[in-house]
């Protein structure tokens, strides 16, 4: 069963008189240890589609289903627990706040959370993308492809389901690109998850499991 | 973590506390002036606040308070000093000046007088005391003989001058009952007692006894008790107290308008990071806690700073005022040192509270955008 699923979403916005439709039916779905990309030219829906997967967004029309639970009119706090608990992100600008170190970096997703102590799985997160010697660097000590590895640490912290990733390579040179990309996928696979990611970056599509091309909010495969 | 953020802009996180600062210290330093005035006003009326006066009335037959009478209120008040007084006035002259002074029959000189040189006597038989300015405009000195109506008297003491506003508003000379003895009635009896809350009691109680002959009103006495300015005067103080305060109110008001800025500012910059939290699954409520908590250390650091600021100037103040620099650990006016000091974190959270609500509703897609 697919881990995410969406069922002929529509997103329409409001901009003004007019009505701007993002996207026109888009079904998508995608399973545990696979490696989905979106990819389209820019305006094409993709950000819309990602922000829904990522249950940042609900859809004007459709479904969206997470593990096989209906998410779709899920209140914003609801969606805040989802995303807690089952969803991790990496951003094109990698986001990292810049007076945490690296291991606070990436503890911060449950850094409000008392209940739990992630800081050995912190540790050792950042240690298997190779940051076991930036423990205590802040982001400004770090490259950019440190940064996103811290990132990347943390989208996993909480040991979600699925991780999505907005122009994961966009800041980054090729060759640091496609180490980030062995990385996501290595991740990947240990941890059992699916990682959806939306990119412009043809090295991107050559790691992925499969394609998914959006063209002006409809999906053409 | 909310503590670093505010470590990320030193300089506005040292501005919008230095806001607090002045708020804290405009309150408390205004509040602790006003308790330091009116602890001065009331340690320089304290010398009369025990006293109460009493002349003859517009309804006395005698214009005078006559010996019947005097016995009487002696026999009225047991545990307070009875001090019959006869006045007059005269020229006291030497090396050919003159100087106007009162004069004051009283045997009793030492509950009504202190000296800054000689005596003065509880029985004043002989001799006379006289105010410190007639005796140096006139060069008088202790042992000096000066003249009323016929007699010398030498003079046993220097009367302090302006120790109260009593009888001694201008030059005054102290005779013994005797210099005055062709006048029948005492001009006034001053009763003093040991407590000054006893003033009013004895008051009401000469008052019952000598003013309400028959039904109607009779004025035999007119009795006159300080406790009245008093309590006039610290009606006043009071409403300066609450007007200092006022003033420093409008500037903690400034202050917080300050925070509210900054913290503001600090969450619009801060919007994409903002949205990366919620993005990661940080509750909305979260957010609102850790804005709200970096307010509140911006104000518990003012504040703090504000009030040992404060505790600095209140301590030279009282120093100034009072004389006694330690009266500001007292609860009257420490008590300013605590209400600034919550004021200002009250103020911070307040102000805190729309910029952390607005950045922890905003939509995490709007946020991210940037």
């Amino acid at each position: 069963m697919s881990i995410i699923e969406l069922d002929d979403v529509v997103k329409r916005y409001e901009s003004g008189a007019e009505t701007v439709e993002a996207l026109k039916g888009v079904d998508f779905h995608s399973d545990r240890g696979e490696m989905v990309t979106i990819v389209g030219p820019s305006g094409s829906g993709k950000s819309t589609m990602l922000n829904m997967i990522g249950l940042l967004d609900s859809p004007t029309e459709g479904t969206v289903s997470l593990d096989g639970r209906n998410v779709t009119d899920l209140t914003e706090d609801e969606r805040t627990e989802e995303r807690r608990s089952k969803l991790g992100f990496v951003f094109q600008s990698f986001h990292l706040l810049p007076m945490l170190t690296a291991v606070e970096n990436v503890e911060l997703p449950s850094m409000w959370d008392t209940t739990v102590d992630r800081h050995d799985r912190a540790i050792d997160l950042l240690e298997r993308v190779g940051l076991g010697d930036r423990l205590q660097h802040t982001p400004k000590q770090l490259s950019g492809g440190q940064q996103q590895r811290v990132a990347i640490a943390r989208a996993l912290i909480n040991k979600p389901d699925i991780l999505l990733a907005d122009e994961p390579t966009g800041n980054l040179d090729q060759a640091t690109g496609g180490t980030i990309l062995e990385e996501m996928q290595r991740l990947k696979d240990e941890e059992n998850i699916a990682v959806v990611s939306i990119t412009h970056d043809q090295q991107l599509e050559q790691f992925s499991d499969r394609v998914v091309r959006l063209v002006d909010g409809v999906v053409r495969s | 973590m909310a503590w670093r953020n505010l470590g990320r802009n030193r300089v506005r996180t040292a501005l919008a506390a230095l806001g607090i600062v002045i708020g804290v210290m405009s309150i408390a330093s205004l509040g602790m002036a006003g308790v330091a005035i009116n602890q001065q006003a009331t340690a320089q009326l304290g010398s009369i606040a025990n006293e109460v006066t009493i002349t003859p009335g517009e309804d006395n037959p005698d214009d005078g308070v006559t010996q019947e009478q005097l016995e009487e209120i002696e026999a009225l008040v047991t545990d307070a000093a009875v001090v019959e007084q006869k006045t007059n006035s005269t020229d006291v002259s030497a090396r050919g000046e003159d100087v106007r002074v009162s004069v004051t029959g009283v045997t009793e000189a030492n509950e009504l007088y202190t000296v800054s040189a000689g005596e003065a006597p509880s029985r004043l038989q002989s001799g006379a005391l006289l105010s410190n300015s007639t005796a140096q405009e006139l060069g008088l000195e202790l042992g000096d003989p000066v003249e009323y109506d016929g007699q010398l008297y030498r003079i046993r003491g220097l009367l302090e001058s302006e120790n109260s506003f009593g009888p001694s508003g201008g030059g005054e000379l102290v005779l013994p009952l005797s210099a005055l003895s062709e006048q029948d009635h005492y001009d006034s009896v001053t009763i003093i007692t040991a407590d000054g809350d006893d003033t009013a009691a004895i008051a009401d109680r000469i008052d019952a006894a000598f003013n309400s002959y028959g039904r109607t009103e009779d004025v035999q006495l007119s009795i006159f008790t300080s406790a009245d300015i008093q309590s006039g005067i610290s009606g006043f103080m009071n409403t300066l107290e609450l007007a200092l305060l006022g003033i420093g109110s409008i500037s903690l008001v400034v202050a917080s308008v300050a925070i509210l800025n900054v913290m503001l500012m600090s969450t619009i910059e801060r919007r994409g990071e903002i949205g990366v939290l919620r993005a990661v699954g940080i509750r909305r409520g979260e957010v609102l806690r850790m804005i709200l908590t970096e307010a509140a250390f911006l104000g518990t650091l003012g504040g703090f700073v504000g009030a040992l600021a404060s505790f600095a100037i209140g301590f030279l103040m009282f120093g100034a005022l009072t004389g006694d620099p330690t009266g500001v650990l007292a609860w009257p006016s420490a008590r300013y040192l605590v209400y600034g000091f919550a004021f200002a974190v009250g103020a911070s959270v307040l102000s805190g509270l729309y910029p952390a609500w607005k950045a922890a509703n905003e939509s995490p897609v709007d946020a991210l955008r940037g």
